[in-house]
């Protein structure tokens, strides 16, 4: 018998990372076409109810080893996604606006005092409901950028978003590195590395982004206004700065979005072309949502879910009073606030990062409060698209066709 | 249908405007929340909206005379480029956007954009390009029949002067102005028929109304129609210019024209100025001052550029009395140096390699941040 059959693989059969690659694909596909066409939903609530599906809380397929392989994507499509973000922060934008800039900061200020507040009431510790409130604080960018563009949208408000988004992200990011060295205190590292641990992860983060750009424009500079060059070249930093940061274990997001950020406002020549990404990173970001889909975590919902709805609304109305405070100072049309507001709500998966990273260096972390902020990624992975889709359609902002 | 009095040779200006998105250049959806914002300030003259949301009209007062043109086109452009900055939005002039989809506009949600895309399909969405028109009074309607066949002989010059929009859909179309044939797609496009009078005018009007072809005069698209609600005639062929400064030239000159055409009365309006202005304009349209003209009247052709240039030294008493003898020296230099917007359009693509900063650097002419010599 095994004589015979030399040709055939071995049992059971090796899964590569291709076959799991398209297996995502095609499942993602289906799941947002399917929730598209049946309930008017985002493709991406479709993707990220594909990975709920395959994840531990239903068919479990979710925790092979393979889906731990499959990080190499999560990794390049958040990486392209922030990178895209921080390209469309404008300071020329907030230098004109100053009350944008105040309304943008504001916005995270008011995010995060809400949930400290909030979590305070539940007699959680400072410190631990100071870092939940900085984990909450920021949007999901995958969210915000996927659907604005399956969308087509454009206009104040989707404009607004991506700005916003940028920087609560960097917010969540510098404030909770700021707690950081009170975390590991508190767990009883010494000063030296309390404070040298945060220095290196946001300092080091910085400093790629910052090195990236640079050969970024450089490079652009030398190839010329060549679309399809400047695409592979943008592509290429995206991804040697991704590798980097994993390489140095630094914060990916930070990273990029300092790419991005100083690609755009630093370039004095002008010698970048305007992004587009397109068809090909699509793909990537179907299994960015299945992944995620994957990786949400419902276990704990059921006890906190009294906590996890605080947490959801004193967030948003955080935001949003903000917002609704500086919507005309900053040159929104009327309505304009609400939408904006509502549109913000997506939590990111990055979060969930978060929360794991924290609970690395600090155990106690890991279990209520986790649950809280998971909880919350959880039910706003999936009820965030809608919120950003309807906003967005709402603000007349949307193609006819998409 | 009255013709309304207005002061002989009293000056007024439309001008549609781009409204561009700062990251990429393109057009921006954003003319609602423009003109709202501006709808809070005090703005001289008016900002309406156009067909789609990528577009808004300037409207001057009514004016005497060049210079108080430019001081008003000078304040309205300060306040709104204040506005727009507020909302991240570049404005550019130029009658057409370099590369812009036009599948992408969206309609301005407004009845009457409504009707006209439900009537016009895909029309509509092409017809966001810019131009100028130019508003001239008249004494009354025979008047201002008069001056409209004798400046269709002259609408090549406004056309050349003007032209801005060498770039469609992202290529170069060899034209100076391809904006013209957006605007030649309309049923109701061309020119006035060549009536002898107000009175034959009103005939004409009224049977087309009782055909129910059109309900107003806005229903004509013609190159240069008169405006009875105004009591002016307009002149709407040329592109909107790269600048205010250039815009406010071309009523100077169209004003100085117009004065002497009244003056002069060298000749009655004849109907061979309709037989060849389909020529003219197209050699206007695709050569600018290199173009050839036809002059009926005379029975002559020579280059549209030696045209501009005999009528500019011939206004010149006129444009004395009127104010605006720089103006019409100004646009007499450009023709001599061969100056236009249009290749001013193409000498920055040739420097920078990309539309879209072409588009950035329109954004800065217009805005009055940089030089166009």
């Amino acid at each position: 018998m095994n004589e015979l059959a030399w040709f055939l693989p071995g049992w059971p059969p090796a899964f590569g990372n291709l076959l799991l690659f398209g297996v995502l694909l095609v499942a993602g596909l289906l799941g947002g076409e399917l929730v598209s066409r049946i309930a008017g939903l985002p493709r991406v609530t479709g993707y990220v109810l594909v990975g709920v599906a395959a994840g531990p809380h239903a068919l479990g397929i979710a925790s092979s080893p393979l889906f731990a392989q499959a990080r190499v994507f999560v990794d390049l499509a958040l990486g392209l996604i922030v990178f895209e973000l921080g390209h469309r922060f404008d300071l020329d934008w907030l230098a004109r606006n100053r009350w944008l800039a105040v309304a943008a900061i504001g916005e995270s200020v008011g995010a995060f005092c809400a949930i400290y507040a909030g979590l305070s009431y539940f007699e959680y510790p400072p410190l631990l409901a100071a870092c939940a409130a900085a984990v909450g604080t920021a949007t999901s960018p995958a969210v915000v950028m996927v659907v604005s563009q399956e969308l087509r949208a454009s206009g104040q408000i989707t404009e607004r978003m991506l700005l916003f988004t940028a920087v609560n992200c960097a917010f969540a990011y510098v404030a909770l590195m700021l707690f950081m060295p009170l975390v590991h205190l508190e767990h009883s590292t010494t000063w030296r590395s309390a404070i040298l641990h945060p220095m290196y992860l946001l300092a080091g983060a910085a400093l790629l982004g910052f090195g990236g750009s640079q050969l970024l424009l450089w490079l652009a500079e030398w190839l010329g206004k060549r679309e399809d060059q400047q695409f592979i070249l943008q592509v290429a930093l995206v991804v040697l700065v991704v590798g980097l940061a994993r390489t140095l274990q630094l914060p990916v997001v930070v990273a990029l979005l300092t790419l991005g950020v100083l690609a755009r406002n630093l370039d004095y020549d002008h010698a970048l072309l305007p992004l587009r990404f397109g068809h090909a990173a699509q793909l990537l970001f179907v299994v960015l949502f299945v992944l995620t889909g994957a990786s949400l975590d419902f276990s704990g919902l059921q006890t906190v879910a009294a906590v996890t709805g605080v947490f959801v609304v004193v967030r948003f109305l955080g935001k949003a009073l903000v917002i609704l405070a500086l919507g005309r100072l900053s040159g929104l049309r009327a309505g304009g606030a609400g939408l904006l507001s509502l549109s913000l709500l997506p939590m990111s998966g990055l979060a969930a990062v978060m929360v794991y990273d924290t609970a690395a260096i600090y155990p106690r972390f890991g279990a209520e409060l986790a649950a809280v902020v998971l909880s919350a990624v959880a039910v706003l992975e999936i009820a965030g698209p809608l919120a950003t889709q309807f906003a967005l359609r709402r603000a007349g902002e949307t193609h006819a066709q998409a | 249908m009255e013709f309304a009095a207005s002061q002989a040779l009293s000056l007024g200006i439309e001008l549609e405007l781009q409204l561009v998105r700062a990251h990429d250049r393109d057009l921006a959806h954003e003319a609602g929340d423009l003109i709202e914002r501006l709808a809070r300030q005090q703005v001289p003259g008016a900002v309406k909206p156009e067909v789609t949301l990528s577009m808004i009209e300037l409207n001057s007062s009514i004016q005497r005379d060049f210079a108080g043109l430019l001081a008003e086109l000078e304040a309205q452009r300060a306040i709104v480029c204040e506005a727009a900055g507020v909302l991240n939005l570049g404005i550019c002039g130029g009658g057409a956007h370099p590369f812009h989809d036009w599948s992408e506009r969206r309609v301005y949600p407004a009845e009457r954009f409504k009707a006209v895309t439900q009537r016009y399909g895909y029309l509509a969405k092409q017809f966001t390009v810019f131009g100028q028109h130019i508003h001239l009074g008249c004494g009354n309607g025979d008047e201002a029949v008069y001056l409209v066949h004798m400046l269709t002989r002259y609408m090549p010059h406004f056309i050349a002067l003007a032209a801005a929009s060498p770039f469609h859909q992202g290529e170069d179309t060899l034209f100076q102005s391809s904006r013209l044939t957006a605007v030649s797609a309309f049923p109701l496009s061309g020119h006035m028929p060549f009536v002898p009078d107000w009175t034959a005018f009103l005939e004409y009007f009224e049977t087309m109304r009782g055909f129910g072809i059109v309900e107003g005069m806005k229903d004509f698209y013609w190159d240069i129609r008169p405006k009875p609600e105004y009591g002016t005639i307009e002149i709407r062929v040329s592109d909107t210019p790269l600048t205010v400064r250039r815009a406010a030239l071309l009523a100077g000159y169209a004003q100085a024209l117009a004065a002497w055409l009244l003056e002069e009365r060298s000749h009655a309006p004849a109907a061979a100025v309709y037989q060849v202005n389909a020529f003219n304009r197209f050699e206007a349209c695709r050569f600018g001052y290199l173009g050839q003209i036809v002059d009926p009247y005379a029975r002559s052709r020579r280059s549209i550029g030696e045209d501009i240039l005999g009528t500019a030294a011939a206004v010149m008493p006129q444009a004395a009395r009127l104010g605006c003898v720089d103006a019409v020296r100004e646009l007499a230099d450009d023709v001599r140096r061969g100056y236009s917007d249009a290749g001013w359009l193409r000498a920055r693509l040739a420097a920078s390699g990309s539309l879209p900063d072409v588009v950035r650097e329109a954004c800065d002419l217009w805005a009055g941040r940089a030089a166009a010599h």
